[in-house]
């Protein structure tokens, strides 16, 4: 699926400002962490639910689908953080990303009709996101919006100060060189540093997400690794 | 998408239809809200909210109906299940509860006779 270019500004914009409205209407909601899924399922009252998306679509490593014209997302239920309190972070993740697909994609798929089941049961879902998806635009937005509104600026600054007492970045390379050396990482990925396994528990993602986002806001500095999200 | 087998459709409906409503002012009913209060996963809930999963066990269903500030017997009743409270009333005086309740099945009480025989009942418990 092709789409416009965004810039990671206009993103960002998008996700802060529907984080501003989740609070205009729900002004006691309490905002750290993100409640990601109330977002989706209260504000914007989309049919939110879990199903066991590997069997019934058939694709190994689905992670959750979307319906545009039925405004239905459904999360594989092996994301279930109740179940498997594990998955939490990877849970936020991907209720974010389906979040970021409906914001920034929906206008792709509203306009056209429907596309019915072949078999006369209910439509194809209009995205299928998976696990091993190579990141094509589509995607790489959605999670570059997921990342955005799970973990605001502001709010990250904020807990860093609070915990640093300063937001003076940690230099992580020696910790990742040590964490490389410990439990031979495979080539071209990143142990994730302390710091931001700490940070992770706080915004409920994934370390490796929150170590991202701490690099491409300069809390995190290290030698080797790429910033994602500018 | 395979077809799903139906389980007591209504209920289910009903229960999306109940929380959908009460979610639009209170994210206390989202979803996994709502099943975290109720003590059910959010995937449990799903299922049964879609038609996919037999309902959940009585006293789930009656928690669910002060939650939802609805009637937990009509719930129940669109469950197909009972109150357990029901059937410990029907064993502590088994012969003559049985006795009213075939009784008034077989004659073809209407509600508003049964509601007459409730109302001479608290009466005399009054007068007691």
């Amino acid at each position: 699926m092709k789409v416009d270019y965004l810039s990671p500004g206009k993103i960002e914009g998008a996700a802060l400002t529907l984080l501003a409205e989740y609070q205009r209407k729900f002004p006691s909601a309490t905002l750290l962490p993100v409640p990601v899924d109330d977002i989706v399922d209260c504000h914007l009252e989309l049919d939110f639910g879990f199903a066991n998306l590997i069997g019934e679509l058939g694709v190994p490593d689905v992670l959750g689908a979307l319906w545009m014209n039925e405004r239905k997302v459904q999360i594989d239920q092996s994301l279930d953080p109740t179940n498997f309190p594990a998955q939490e972070g990877r849970y936020h993740f991907t209720v974010a990303h389906e979040c970021g697909h409906w914001i920034l994609h929906r206008r792709y798929f509203l306009d056209k009709a429907a596309q019915p089941s072949l078999f006369g049961g209910e439509a194809e879902p209009s995205i299928v996101c998976r696990s091993s998806q190579k990141k094509k635009p589509v995607e790489w937005q959605a999670d570059t919006f997921a990342s955005y509104l799970l973990m605001p600026k502001e709010q990250v600054f904020a807990v860093w100060q609070e915990k640093h007492g300063s937001l003076e970045p940690y230099y992580a390379a020696e910790e990742i060189a040590g964490l490389t050396a410990r439990w031979s990482v495979a080539d071209g990925s990143i142990p994730t540093v302390r710091v931001a396994k700490e940070m992770a528990q706080i915004f409920k993602v994934s370390g490796q997400a929150m170590q991202i986002r701490l690099n491409s806001l300069g809390l995190i500095q290290t030698s080797n690794e790429q910033s994602i999200l500018v | 998408m395979p077809p799903k087998k139906p389980q007591n459709e209504k209920f289910g409906h009903k229960i999306k239809e109940l929380r959908e409503a009460k979610k639009k002012t209170d994210p206390a009913f989202s979803l996994r809200g709502f099943a975290k209060a109720v003590g059910v996963s959010p995937t449990f809930l799903s299922q049964v909210e879609n038609n996919e999963s037999t309902p959940p066990s009585a006293e789930n269903i009656i928690k669910m109906a002060e939650l939802l500030g609805c009637d937990a017997d009509e719930l129940l009743a669109l469950a197909g299940r009972f109150d357990p409270a029901l059937q410990q009333i029907i064993t502590q005086k088994p012969r003559a509860m049985a006795d009213l309740l075939r009784t008034a099945h077989e004659v073809g009480a209407t509600e508003e006779q049964l509601q007459r025989v409730m109302e001479q009942l608290r009466r005399k418990e009054n007068k007691d």
